[in-house]
């Protein structure tokens, strides 16, 4: 995939620009608006990662200007401000989704592909890894063909190691990305632990591989072989 | 005590003071007045009297008439020359009471040096008459008087003091959230309008540091806000790496844990100052059954895992106007603290009537007041994981709707009745 970062603090955009690479994305970083306008002006990307509050101007703006110049691709709003209004007329006026700062990194990966995915394979939305196929239209799961049956939970915990496959993920943004940030709900790791333990469960039951490798200290990891 | 009726009882305390000594005053002074001519016009009849004896030895006829006797009495010896005058009560046959009297009693010799005894009585009681009558028509002007005095001292304190009360009112309704200055109506009273410039001055102040306290705390809290995502997306490539030693994973783990933590308060912190600012003022009606319906599924995995048996019992929908996301914070806070503080095989009980939305669950016994929790950073335990705001926040929120909202606990239960019903407008404040 092709992104752009617009993000004016450089250390963070470094970080965000450094943790997609790794994730073979190919990105470019934009520190400001008019830097950010020229560039989406010029190149087409898949997605745009765009922080609202830019020193010369507001991120709101490139998405008007990207919307009347029917320029395509993703927007993915980050701000610091987890305002109502910012996120409703962002997403009013073209944007895809909306991340409030700080997130986690394995968050802002699964957004982005879910953006991906929509803007991509319109009504046909299928994500297939070696032998699990998942249907994101009605949300089924089949292993070897197989379907199996997962809580919604599992379902979402899936589909987030799914967007994070090689990473480590941490205990934290499960949490996050299943319960919501509006709660502080910091001793669930024990339940994230049954939710994964269920869902390795299923999927090897279905004679799928064990995937899921408990990563010491730090959380879990979706492994590739 | 009001200032109006404290003024007016103490004009009225001395005015009856003044009254009474005055009116004393007033009565023995007339009284004296009237015995004196009582007393001149007794000497000046028995000089009258004693004038014509000395020449002539016949007594005058005199007319008798009521309430005035004349008595003479001659002798045939020289007697001492004396005069005295007296009061006296005499036995009226007539009405069978004593009348008072006032009466003088004179000896005196005539030329041929015999004596003779003059005794002239004059009845008081119709001057008493007069005195009583004086007396009451005085008591009712004075009366009078002070009634019209206490009515005038009465509206002039009022209209004077009216500017006071104003300001009083003015400044009683003052509330340092609202975005407009104390605005007290000008005088021509210099006093009052010094006590307004002190009033004005003061509030002044006052919101201006909490309008600067206010914006530090948001600002504070946003700005912190970017680093917080730097730290933690570089703790996230660092533990991407490969070939991290146990003591590195050790660390970064810290790191981690405690960034997330920071986090946690300072979303907290800044959710409250929002709440404050009224940043949630769009406003819809929600059904709060249906959030803790939603809240209840979310944790459905995770009190399944504890144990936790949930009983729900709705009567009503629980239709309130409020915003959406503030009254998904707040019943979703209720749950997760529900479940959190729970113990293994416990309950939890929501339940919802045309008033109430109460949760009842299980839990450790307490030792601290259970309202205590509602204030920032209390805890029941020095549960290192929670940040302790979860509670004040929903306090905020509730209050700010204006409704009410109640922890008990006892033995081992909980509970935390919320009256959504005592819904008003949203202001924003505590």
């Amino acid at each position: 995939m092709k992104l752009l970062i617009v993000e004016d603090d450089r250390s963070l955009s470094r970080s965000i620009y450094d943790y997609l690479k790794l994730e073979g994305h190919i990105c470019e970083v934009a520190l400001n608006l008019s830097d950010a306008k020229n560039k989406a002006g010029v190149n087409k990307y898949d997605c745009i990662i765009l922080d609202i509050g830019l020193p010369d101007g507001n991120g709101l703006d490139l998405i008007k200007e990207m919307k009347s110049n029917r320029i395509t691709g993703g927007i993915l709003i980050l701000s610091a401000k987890s305002s109502l209004d910012d996120k409703l007329t962002g997403l009013k006026i073209g944007a895809d989704d909306y991340l409030t700062k700080p997130f986690h990194f394995a968050e802002l990966n699964a957004r982005i592909n879910s953006i991906h995915r929509r803007n991509n394979f319109l009504g046909m939305n299928e994500i297939v890894f070696n032998e699990i196929k998942i249907n994101t239209d009605d949300n089924q799961v089949h292993v070897n063909d197989k379907l199996i049956i997962l809580t919604k939970k599992e379902y979402d915990l899936l589909l987030f190691f799914m967007a994070n496959r090689n990473r480590i993920i941490t205990k934290e943004s499960i949490v996050e990305h299943l319960w919501g940030d509006n709660v502080i709900l910091t001793d669930s790791f024990d339940f994230v632990y049954t939710h994964v333990k269920n869902l390795r469960k299923k999927i090897v039951s279905a004679e799928g591989r064990n995937y899921i490798k408990c990563i010491y200290g730090f959380g879990y990891k979706f492994i590739d072989s | 005590m009001k200032l109006l009726t404290k003024s007016t009882f103490y004009f009225l305390l001395l005015s009856l003071l003044a009254m009474v000594a005055g009116g004393a005053l007033l009565y023995f002074t007339i009284k004296k007045v009237i015995y004196k001519q009582i007393d001149a016009s007794l000497i000046t009849e028995k000089t009258i009297i004693e004038d014509q004896l000395k020449q002539t030895d016949t007594i005058p006829d005199f007319e008798a008439n009521f309430g005035h006797q004349i008595e003479v009495k001659l002798l045939n010896y020289h007697v001492k020359n004396y005069q005295s005058i007296k009061d006296t009560d005499i036995y009226d046959p007539d009405s069978d009471s004593f009348i008072p009297y006032r009466y003088i009693y004179s000896k005196g010799n005539n030329v041929e040096k015999k004596g003779f005894i003059i005794t002239i009585y004059q009845t008081l009681s119709e001057k008493n008459e007069l005195l009583q009558d004086i007396s009451l028509y005085l008591f009712f002007l004075f009366f009078s008087l002070l009634l019209i005095s206490i009515l005038i001292n009465y509206l002039i304190a009022r209209k004077l003091w009216k500017p006071f009360y104003d300001s009083v009112r003015i400044a009683g309704k003052f509330d340092i959230q609202a975005d407009k200055p104390l605005d007290l109506p000008e005088t021509d009273i210099v006093e009052f309008n010094q006590l307004n410039v002190v009033f004005d001055n003061m509030t002044r102040k006052m919101r201006y540091d909490y309008l600067n306290l206010k914006e530090f705390s948001e600002n504070a809290s946003h700005e912190i806000q970017t680093p917080l995502a730097v730290i933690r997306s570089k703790a996230d490539l660092l533990m991407q790496q490969k070939n991290l030693n146990k003591d590195s994973i050790n660390l970064v783990k810290s790191i981690n844990e405690a960034t997330t933590k920071l986090l946690k308060l300072n979303q907290g912190l800044l959710l409250i100052s929002k709440i404050e600012n009224q940043v949630f003022h769009e406003k819809k009606m929600v059904s709060l059954k249906r959030i803790a319906e939603a809240g209840l599924d979310n944790y459905k995995e995770i009190m399944q895992l504890k144990k936790i048996k949930v009983e729900f019992d709705s009567t009503d929908d629980a239709m309130v106007e409020m915003n959406e996301v503030l009254a998904d914070v707040l019943i979703s806070n209720l749950l997760s603290n529900a479940v959190r503080f729970n113990v293994d095989g416990g309950f939890i009980k929501c339940q919802i009537d045309a008033t109430f939305f109460t949760i009842t669950n299980s839990g450790f016994p307490m030792t601290i007041n259970p309202e205590d929790l509602f204030k920032r950073f209390h805890k029941s335990s020095e549960q290192s994981q929670s940040v302790g705001l979860g509670l004040s926040i929903v306090k905020k929120i509730s209050e700010s709707y204006g409704m009410s909202i109640t922890y008990t606990c006892h033995d081992s239960i909980h509970k935390i009745e919320l009256n959504y019903r005592q819904h008003g407008q949203y202001t924003g404040i505590s």
